[in-house]
């Protein structure tokens, strides 16, 4: 199998997988008559705008109630809403690609709009910033520390990573974030204890930019302490196990100095291995983040969800599910190709 | 390794002995529950005010009283059914319910409220008043009502009051503040209206006004007296119990929540529900998983190509993002979200299990049992099944967590199931209604360390087992 031929079977894979969340999602839908709603809400949307359009042109109340009607039969033929569900499933596959599902019930952008499409957009950079850096602290931090740990195995801090890697299993970023809000936001009072600016917010440039970073600390902070402790123990975990290999005893052997076997011949094994837990812990970090950003009130895509169920806005939450899966769709690609950069036997095993 | 081996290297770990006793308390705190606790209560008496009306409203537990420093009133309920004096008035009965309460000048109680249940009478209807002597020999009447008389056409005896007590919040009340108003006009010249006392009732009740406005009053310490008179017009005429309550400004041993539900209560209820969740949904995934990943991996062909692709595409869905999608449109269940859990999970483990079973197929057992005639169904969930059994029963323990904190995640995102009690529903109702941010830590702590732990155990159970998967078998991964 070629390369560009290994590529595409994992992309075809994950396809694969944003296909299955679509086709529940618009099968789900259909059948609980929730796409019934939604497509009702786009013609009352529609309607709405040709009634203030018309009233120009038609002064008679009767006349302009008829022709209303007239044009809500039209659209409701158009939208499908006079088929059974099953005959609209493309539409409305369409629809949940391009998030082209009409307005919020109730949630706004800062501009004032209900677009779902522009709603969610919106949240979206927040969610990633959140998320990357986050996993870029975690991920520097990690490597930093179990690379070292891989050398001192056995010792008082190898065995407390060993610990936190286990308890960070059971310990959820949410519940940790409120913790840490508790702490350092009520008690201590160092750092704010959710949103996006200070109330009022500075106006523009650096200070408007250093409050978001101050604002930011804390669930990026909540977000590292809780992963970080797995992450360094698969670091280490997948160093030790690099560094048992024969062709390190080798290495060692020929008298290379220490630094040069740690990079050369341990970590540059041990990397796509290291990359694959490092996305997969991006991927999880996904589901996690619609937690961690409604304790925090971090005006994301997660937050976005929490306000969708709370105010019933279902095109919201359709939209949402989708794109969240398609982040992670993303990320699992871009691993794929990480991997296949990192690890040479890939790339060259089939020339 | 048989299952008594198994039992051996776990407890021959210090986190096996450690997650094994965890383990032991969860099951049996959860027993007791459902032994105790009916198993409709979280519609019948968690999620119905009237259950928790008595209680005061996020209050801390108890026992805070005991750090230095700690200004608090405790919760007293007066209960009686039996009248500690009866005179008699002409052919009237008068019948005294008298409770006492020693006042030590700190903290006031923050709501009195007074119930009354099950009257019966047989011509005339009982007079009910309830009457404070305190300790400066003054005396302020509370409350003072004539119980409803008979409806045209009612049949005697009449019932009132007997399915469910009346209850009047006196602090409340009306009548209790002009009351207040007059006593303090009669006994200490302080002129006052019922309005401007709103909210004042206890200070009045408990102190004396410091001044001629009502700015502030000085605390009286010492005995107080309630007293409930009930003038009944005929012996025959009965009250089931008369109620008194001085709502805390602490209650119990886990406190209260906003609308004074007693979070002891709903964080017990939690425990076998929490563990009902991880372990039936662990339970089932493990179940399919391995009877999926057997009959994928022995039989091979098209079937284990369709259990494959199926499974590399469904064990990828995110979870969580689907989880919120399905409960939201199909319904705030319990049983919905184990089984869409049980739904995307399986997968997963199929795909473990059908590696280690390629291993095993080639091998040397399988060949030879192959050859003295046994059948393939045999092979596969005797042969096979009996030696990656020990994988799959720390699998099964390895994901009891997962679905506990997931179904805490679902609950805190506030789809949870209305009818039954969670922890993460009990922090949800907290950090919806700020409890984080009014710093009522007694309603956000336990519930998170409840999740934590729990979910603690399981992992521990799983490092403890860690021996037991053979790293021969752990490889083929």
């Amino acid at each position: 199998m070629s390369l560009a031929m290994t590529l595409a079977m994992r992309g075809l894979s994950l396809l694969g997988v944003l296909l299955a969340v679509l086709v529940l999602l618009v099968v789900v839908l259909g059948a609980t008559g929730f796409s019934d709603g939604i497509l009702k809400a786009v013609v009352n949307e529609d309607i709405r705008a040709m009634r203030t359009g018309l009233a120009q042109t038609i002064r008679d109340p009767d006349d302009l109630e008829f022709a209303l009607d007239a044009q809500r039969a039209e659209l409701e033929r158009f939208y499908g809403l006079d088929e059974p569900w099953y005959q609209r499933l493309p539409d409305m596959v369409r629809r949940v690609i391009t998030l082209d599902l009409g307005e919020a019930r109730t949630l706004r952008t800062f501009e004032g709009s209900a677009h779902v499409l522009s709603l969610v957009m919106e949240r979206l950079p927040y969610t990633v910033l959140l998320l990357t850096s986050s996993m870029a602290i975690t991920a520097v931090l990690g490597l930093l520390i179990g690379v070292k740990l891989a050398t001192m195995v056995g010792s008082k801090l190898d065995r407390i990573v060993s610990y936190a890697s286990a308890v960070s299993y059971a310990l959820p970023a949410w519940w940790a974030g409120i913790l840490l809000i508790l702490l350092l936001a009520f008690q201590l009072r160092w750092l704010p204890a959710g949103g996006l600016y200070s109330s009022p917010p500075p106006e523009a440039g650096l200070e408007r930019f250093l409050d978001l970073l101050w604002h930011a600390v804390l669930p990026v902070l909540t977000l590292v302490i809780v992963s970080l402790g797995s992450w360094t123990y698969t670091v280490r975990t997948m160093v030790l196990n690099t560094a048992q290999e024969f062709f390190v005893t080798v290495a060692r052997a020929k008298g290379l100095p220490e630094g040069q076997v740690m990079r050369r011949y341990i970590l540059r094994v041990a990397a796509p291995p290291i990359a694959t837990n490092l996305v997969l812990g991006l991927a999880a970090s996904l589901g996690g983040a619609i937690l961690t950003e409604t304790v925090f009130n971090w005006p994301g895509m997660g937050r976005l969800y929490y306000e969708a169920i709370l105010g019933a806005d279902e095109s919201v939450i359709v939209a949402l599910t989708f794109m969240f899966t398609l982040l992670y769709v993303a990320a699992r690609f871009l691993l794929e190709v990480l991997y296949i950069v990192l690890d040479p036997r890939i790339r060259y095993s089939e020339r | 390794m048989s299952g008594r081996e198994i039992l051996r290297v776990l407890l021959g770990s210090w986190s096996g002995r450690t997650g094994v006793l965890f383990l032991a308390v969860l099951v049996f705190v959860s027993l007791a529950v459902v032994i105790v606790l009916p198993l409709n209560f979280g519609s019948q008496r968690w999620n119905n005010p009237a259950e928790w009306a008595d209680n005061p409203k996020a209050a801390a537990p108890g026992w805070t009283t005991l750090w230095p420093g700690n200004d608090a009133a405790s919760h007293r309920i007066f209960d009686s059914s039996i009248p500690r004096e009866i005179t008699q008035v002409g052919p009237s009965q008068q019948r005294t319910y008298a409770f006492d309460l020693d006042y030590d000048g700190g903290a006031l109680p923050t709501f009195m409220s007074f119930a009354l249940s099950d009257v019966r009478f047989a011509s005339q209807p009982p007079q009910i008043s309830v009457e404070v002597l305190r300790p400066d020999g003054r005396s302020i009447q509370l409350y003072r009502d004539v119980v409803r008389g008979p409806r045209p056409g009612e049949q005697p005896p009449y019932a009132r009051h007997f399915d469910e007590p009346l209850r009047i919040n006196l602090s409340g009340s009306r009548e209790t503040l002009e009351s207040a108003a007059r006593f303090l006009g009669r006994e200490f010249d302080v002129q006052s209206t019922a309005k401007e006392l709103a909210g004042k009732a206890e200070q009045v009740v408990f102190g004396t006004p410091t001044s001629a406005n009502l700015d502030g009053f000085t605390p009286l310490a010492g005995r107080y007296r309630f007293e409930v008179q009930v003038l009944a017009a005929s012996p025959g005429d009965t009250i089931g119990g008369v109620k008194l309550v001085l709502a805390g400004t602490t209650f119990g041993f886990m406190g209260t929540d906003a609308t004074g539900r007693d979070l002891a209560l709903g964080l017990l209820f939690g425990f076998p529900v929490a563990l009902t969740i991880g372990l039936v949904t662990s339970l089932l995934v493990t179940t399919i998983g391995t009877f999926m990943g057997i009959v994928s991996g022995f039989l091979g062909g098209k079937t284990d190509l369709g259990i494959q692709r199926f499974s590399d595409i469904w064990s990828n869905i995110p979870l969580l993002p689907v989880l919120i999608f399905l409960i939201f449109v199909l319904g705030q269940r319990l049983w919905l979200v184990v089984v869409i859990m049980i739904l995307f999970g399986w997968p997963g483990l199929a795909i473990v299990v059908r590696s280690m079973v390629l291993q095993i197929r080639s091998g040397q057992l399988v060949e030879a049992t192959r050859a003295l005639g046994a059948s393939r169904l045999r092979i596969m969930f005797r042969h096979i099944l009996f030696q990656i059994a020990p994988f799959v029963f720390a699998q099964m323990i390895f994901f009891t967590p997962a679905a506990i904190l997931a179904e805490a995640g679902l609950s805190f995102l506030g789809l949870g199931d209305p009818s039954i009690p969670t922890w993460g529903q009990i922090l949800e109702s907290g950090f919806r209604t700020s409890a984080v941010y009014l710093g009522y830590w007694w309603w956000i702590l336990p519930p998170g360390i409840l999740i934590v732990i729990t979910a603690m155990t399981f992992v521990l159970l799983t490092l403890g087992l860690e021996p037991v998967i053979n790293p021969r078998l752990r490889r083929a991964r």
